[in-house]
């Protein structure tokens, strides 16, 4: 049962950055965007995330410089793809690597070290006790002490629900995707609901990114996001950007990864390790064999 | 030929559009970016050693950058350079233990082995694509991150030195060094011979012609009677076969062993390369090159000046969006000038 208990857990904690950059990675995807600089956004609101924690000694103003983080890479895109026009796919790449640098120079700049961060004086962001459910034997377990940041990626998934399906700017959002001109000639800007779209990506990234280095654990290494930006992209693709299919399927990761944990015991930790990415390959290919049958019917 | 001299000078202008953004930077910070990029500049190409150093360490990044280039301009959006160079590199590792030939044999063996173990790891995500229709820039990516856990486990376990500190192999046998005559070292000799390959492969054969063509306009291709299908796994198997061979290269000119980090992130410079490059042939080999000086002086650079040497990093990623900017920005002004000279001319 503890065991049980500890598995659900690891799933959600794993699941939870990739959740919110997929979350993220959905809005654009909507919008039309091939987006792969979640990677990106989450390396840079990670570092951020430790730097205003670390300097202002309060997790809040360390989420906050996450997001800023996150944000600073999404308007250097918007620069780049909506008013330059660079090819989305170079101006990704090339983001995700500027980040790569960005922190690991600041990393030497600020803290003078390389590799890692990591100092008592850094706040993270708390756990939620709920006094009276964390009583209750196994959901109570699960439910209570549990990370804010989860609480949020909970609540995102609903919000970016209702906003995609239920609100003008999704209908907007969806639309700048499926037709833009058709769009731009009813007399809304799509570049204005794209660089939207990638505002609030970075937002969620900039959670994800805060959930590495001030939830999951309390310190700032380099290249910490770990290919998690391109996991979330194949969960965005695998639904086609649906936010509930995109939670089921970041659970999925989560219980791979998760899984690995234990398995650690039984097996050298480097292949329990690649278990998330071979879960996305399965996944991956279920989706594939499922859409061929799908043409095939049609045909 | 007018065309070629404008590509250059739009080329130039972006490097130096990115070069100015850096100053700023280093302004901003404290130093004095004459004397820093004097430093970056003077420590790679000073000498005849120190540029050797570089033309030696181009090697993986002109190597991922073809491979990259090759796929890109072809259409298959191959991203598993990182992973392809790691596997071509344990294989090279694996052969030199435990085969020992001479070295006229060995080498050959070693350069072939590396770029069967690359072949072999994007082969896996061609076939993915081609039996089970699984987007190919997805399982690469995916298989990058497996290949990095892969051959870590294999340098800790099977083939692991003993007495080692941290993970890594024992060296391979010497008949499987790259020879080096003074200061050149002969794997740019062998990149130099690859690039010749692929450059004529591409340009001047039917099949380079028909991966041209489906990159540009699949359809097109299909209706003209191109086999899609097969030249798709060949371009997949072509471009492994060049990032192992990266790796491989790694191996025998550099640690001659396996080491735990290795080529860390050679590749996806590699693929910036090709995206700076435009995926053009050539022009990857001069990228490569450029960006090996870059790197190559940013050790000089962080020695003389205190700059540390991270901060190249960032300028490569600003040099790629700016140059591939004002590219598309450059090309729209000119040709609105010439428009504009042309609607004189009538008038007048």
């Amino acid at each position: 049962m503890t065991i049980f208990i500890g598995l659900i857990n690891g799933m959600i904690s794993a699941a939870t950055p990739i959740l919110l950059s997929a979350l993220g990675g959905a809005l654009t995807y909507y919008a039309g965007i091939f987006n792969i600089a979640m990677e990106g956004m989450m390396l840079s609101g990670a570092f951020f995330a430790v730097l205003g924690s670390y300097y202002f000694g309060n997790w809040l103003i360390g989420m906050l410089f996450g997001i800023l983080g996150a944000l600073l890479i999404a308007g250097i895109f918007i620069l780049f793809s909506v008013v330059l026009k660079v090819d989305e796919f170079v101006t990704g790449v090339g983001l995700n690597m500027f980040s790569v640098g960005l922190t690991t120079y600041l990393l030497r700049q600020i803290f003078k070290v390389k590799g890692a961060f990591t100092d008592p004086g850094i706040y993270s962001v708390p756990k939620i006790r709920l006094p009276f459910i964390e009583k209750i034997p196994f959901v109570g377990d699960i439910i209570s002490d549990q990370n804010l940041i989860v609480w949020i990626a909970f609540i995102a998934t609903l919000l970016v629900n209702y906003f995609v399906f239920k609100t003008q700017f999704g209908l907007r959002l969806r639309a700048a995707g499926y037709n833009r001109i058709c769009l731009d000639t009813s007399g809304v800007s799509s570049n204005k609901i794209k660089t939207v779209s990638l505002l609030l990506c970075a937002v969620l990234c900039g959670f994800a990114g805060t959930y590495l280095s001030l939830g999951y654990v309390t310190l700032f290494s380099e290249n910490m996001s770990a290919g998690r930006g391109w996991i979330s992209l194949a969960a965005v693709i695998l639904v086609s950007g649906n936010p509930i299919g995109i939670a089921l399927v970041s659970l999925l990761f989560g219980l791979a990864d998760g899984l690995g944990l234990y398995l650690q015991h039984i097996f050298p930790s480097q292949f329990t390790s690649m278990l998330p990415y071979i879960a996305t390959l399965a996944a991956l290919f279920f989706y594939s064999v499922n859409n061929k049958k799908k043409m095939e019917v049609k045909l | 030929m007018a065309h070629n001299l404008r590509n250059i000078l739009i080329n130039l202008a972006g490097i130096l559009i990115a070069f100015l953004l850096g100053a700023v930077v280093m302004i901003f910070q404290g130093y004095n970016p004459l004397e820093t990029y004097e430093a970056l500049f003077g420590y790679s190409l000073g000498n005849t050693y120190s540029f050797m150093t570089v033309l030696k360490n181009s090697v993986p990044l002109i190597l991922t950058g073809l491979s990259a280039s090759v796929a890109f301009a072809s259409g298959p959006v191959n991203l598993g350079q990182p992973g392809q160079l790691l596997m071509g590199a344990l294989f090279a590792t694996v052969g030199g233990l435990y085969v020992n030939l001479p070295s006229v044999l060995m080498i050959p063996f070693l350069l072939v082995s590396a770029m069967v173990g690359g072949a072999l790891w994007s082969g896996i995500a061609g076939l993915l694509k081609r039996l089970f229709n699984m987007d190919e820039y997805i399982t690469t990516l995916m298989m990058n991150m497996i290949a990095d856990f892969f051959t870590y486990w294999a340098i800790t376990y099977p083939f692991f030195e003993k007495n080692a500190n941290h993970p890594q192999t024992p060296r391979i046998t010497k008949n499987g060094w790259m020879p080096e005559i003074g200061d050149f070292n002969t794997n740019f000799l062998v990149t130099l011979i690859v690039f010749v390959i692929i450059w004529f492969i591409f340009y001047r054969t039917t099949n380079g012609y028909e991966w041209r063509i489906s990159g540009k306009n699949s359809l097109f291709a299909r209706l003209g009677g191109v086999e899609i299908e097969k030249n798709y796994m060949h371009v997949m198997l072509l471009t492994g076969a060049l990032a192992g061979l990266a790796g491989g290269l790694i191996i025998m000119a550099g640690p001659h062993r396996f080491i735990k980090g290795l080529g860390a992130n050679y590749a996806w410079d590699g693929i910036m390369v090709s995206m700076v490059a435009n995926n053009g042939i050539v022009a990857t080999l001069i990228y490569g090159i450029f960006f090996s000086i870059l790197q190559t002086g940013a050790l000089g650079m962080e020695l003389i000046t205190q700059v540390p040497s991270e901060l190249i990093t960032v300028l490569q990623a600003v040099i790629v969006l700016v140059v591939v900017a004002s590219r598309g920005y450059f090309t729209l002004l000119l040709s609105k000038m010439m428009t504009k000279r042309k609607l004189k001319e009538r008038s007048a």
